[in-house]
């Protein structure tokens, strides 16, 4: 099962969340909007130049910044 | 239930109508408002039902009821410390799944709960079906289906609510408090059981429109045209309206003055009434129909796209896109703009935006750039100025976002859909935030004009000038005159205009000042101090401390910068 980060996922691409890197505060805020491992979710655009990701989770969107989501450990659905 | 007074609160999370609720349930018996989903403070409102008076606080839009934020600290000791009879939980039907994780954590503080499904019909158009009595059986807490912007279900909710009081229903069936993991795999389960999906996905028209103005390339054209469109509107309407205004006050001096006769008394007394006079043609021209724009674009879902494209730029000067809101609104007045820098989560972010802010021109200083650059020097001078001051917020929020302790807070925000923008909603944030431009501007604006007149009065304007002379006359190269200006300016900024019409006898500026001397002093007048009303606000958020250290710095770097520009113009022009 191959393993990346969410940032690498292209626009439509579905994934698997395994784990958050990310500082305390940020896990657990990520957590509270149902951001867990497990989680599915799906890549809906990424601004361009670095900027933030959209993702659809749990029936809702979702906008991350580009930092926070590198720290974002996925695999892809089979 | 003697008294029969109830205190209920209402919870939900960001962007899910619980403003909206909250004013259907309140009207305007309520003591402060603010954004939809950017609620801070207590807002409480007092509403009569059926022989109940009946006390309802809005709490704060907020994910978690756990430390994160002070907001969530506030809601939960309020929760657990004072008496509620019960809490309306409302929920955006279309997104379930996310916003049942906060119910599921409120219902773990073991209060009578209600949920209501706010946006059902959009539910339904979207084509997700939620069977509400199996998760009543699920949850153990009374469901109502609701519409708030159409007043649908709201009292149903209230009924359901008294109704539970009456007969004291067993508590609801989340007994303790679960993990965010328990909470994310509980809410799936329910979800699977009570929402039936009866239409297939289809790409509806806001997607395709998302497509474009959330693009990465097309994007940033789309967002440059509408913000440009809606400046240009604003403009061109609060110039018209502001000589309009103009010329029906035009004769009121002196009809007071015949009225009242003259005497100090009456000098003093009709600079209170020209002071409030000049509040209404700011306001009205100006920053009313700015924020009925903005708060349009707001509730229809742009500005949340803004910070989505944004969020790279504002990364750079240490804060993220979700800045641009606060600094957007700066452009009407900086007043609530300062104040609406509690959308940022941390003190540090807090504080780079209001400072800012604090540099954005307002509607003060586009009169100042407009009927002095503008009129005599040349539009494109005039749209130079503003470029300017842009490079310069992002000079200095560079500079600030370096020397302050600490790192950038990464964007966590959920997208909303495009929506058919609410009039009511627009309307009411747009009355609250000339509320606090009023209440907070409208007294400083009063007292500091009568305080001028005395002065005035007293004979001691040349006094001030001569005292300024080497700053105005040595370093910027303005007429002596100016330094009564800029005194005055900090009472409020367009006074720089006024006055200078009032001592030289005649609104053609060009009589005293050339080209070079006019730019030199629209772009003092932009940068050189928040005005005293935006001091006020920055003492009220960040302290007297950090206020008057942004007061101070502000006006060394204008003069710095106006000299500079002076010296620039004279060796190109």
């Amino acid at each position: 099962m191959k393993q990346t980060s969410l940032i690498n996922l292209r626009p439509g691409e579905e994934a698997e969340i395994i784990s958050i890197f990310g500082g305390q505060m940020a896990t657990k805020r990520l957590a509270d909007l149902g951001l867990t491992p497990g989680t599915q979710i799906k890549l809906l655009r990424k601004a361009p130049l670095w900027g933030p990701v959209e993702i659809e989770v749990r029936g809702s969107r979702l906008v991350l910044g580009r930092g926070l989501a590198t720290k974002v450990l996925v695999k892809y659905v089979e | 239930m003697s008294n029969k007074k109830l205190n209920i609160v209402l919870a939900g999370v960001a962007n899910v109508g619980k403003s909206v609720l909250f004013n259907h349930l309140t009207g305007l018996h309520q003591h402060i408002g603010n954004w939809s989903g950017k609620t801070i403070e207590k807002a409480e409102g007092t509403l009569y039902y059926k022989g109940y008076t009946i006390d309802v606080l809005d709490l704060p839009g907020i994910y978690s009821l756990g430390t994160y934020s002070i907001e969530e600290e506030i809601s939960r000791e309020y929760i657990t410390k004072e008496k509620v009879d019960f809490i309306i939980n409302i929920v955006d039907s279309t997104r379930l799944e996310t916003n049942l994780l906060f119910t599921l954590q409120l219902l773990s503080l073991q209060k009578p709960v209600i949920l209501a499904l706010n946006m059902i019909d959009l539910a339904k158009e979207k084509g997700i079906d939620i069977d509400h009595q199996k998760l009543e059986e699920i949850l153990g807490i009374p469901i109502v289906p609701m519409v708030a912007t159409k007043g649908k279900g709201i009292t149903d909710a209230l009924n359901r609510g008294i109704e539970l009081l009456k007969t004291q229903k067993p508590k609801p069936e989340i007994k303790k408090e679960l993990t965010a993991k328990e909470r994310a795999d509980l809410s799936h389960q329910i979800c699977q059981k009570v929402i039936k999906i009866t239409k297939p996905k289809k790409i509806s028209w806001p997607e395709r429109f998302d497509n474009i103005t959330c693009h990465e390339i097309w994007g940033y054209p789309a967002m440059i045209v509408i913000l440009v469109l809606m400046f240009l509107a604003i403009f061109r309407f609060g110039n018209w309206l502001s000589s309009v205004l103009e010329e029906i006050s035009s004769g009121w001096q002196i009809g007071w003055e015949s009225i009242f006769g003259i005497s100090i008394f009456v000098s003093l007394s009709w600079s209170a009434v020209e002071s409030t006079i000049a509040l209404i043609e700011i306001a009205l021209p100006y920053i009313i129909p700015f924020y009925l724009l903005l708060f349009l674009l707001e509730d229809w879902g742009y500005l949340a796209r803004v910070a989505f494209l944004l969020d790279n730029l504002m990364h750079k000067i240490g804060v993220h896109g979700k800045a641009c809101i606060p600094l957007m609104l700066g452009f009407g007045c900086n007043v609530p703009a300062c104040l609406s820098c509690r959308i940022m989560e941390t003190q540090r972010e807090r504080f780079i935006t209001g400072f800012l802010t604090t540099l954005v021109p307002c509607s003060a200083v586009t009169v100042i750039i407009m009927g002095l650059v503008g009129k005599f020097v040349g539009i494109g001078w005039a749209f130079g100025l503003y470029l300017f001051a842009i490079l310069m917020i992002f000079g200095l929020g560079k500079l600030a976002s370096k020397v302050l302790p600490g790192e950038t807070t990464e964007l966590i925000m959920e997208m909303p859909d495009y929506k058919f923008p609410n009039l009511k909603t627009i309307v009411l944030q747009t009355w609250f935030r000339l509320k606090e431009f009023l209440y907070i501007a409208g007294p400083l604006v009063i007292i500091s004009g009568v305080i001028i007149e005395g002065i005035y009065l007293a004979g001691w304007l040349p006094a001030i000038s001569n005292f300024l002379s080497p700053i105005t006359v040595k370093w910027l190269g303005l007429p002596a005159i100016t330094g009564i200006l800029l005194t005055f300016g900090i009472l409020r900024k367009e006074l720089i205009l006024v006055m200078l019409a009032t001592l030289i006898g005649t609104a053609n500026f060009a009589q005293v000042l050339n080209p070079i001397q006019m730019i030199t002093l629209a772009s003092v007048s932009m940068l050189y101090i928040p005005c005293v009303a935006t001091i006020a606000a920055l003492i009220r958020e960040f302290g007297w401390k950090r206020a008057f250290g942004i007061t101070g710095f502000e006006i060394g770097f204008a003069i710095l910068i106006g000299g500079t520009v002076y010296r620039i113009l004279v060796g190109l022009l």
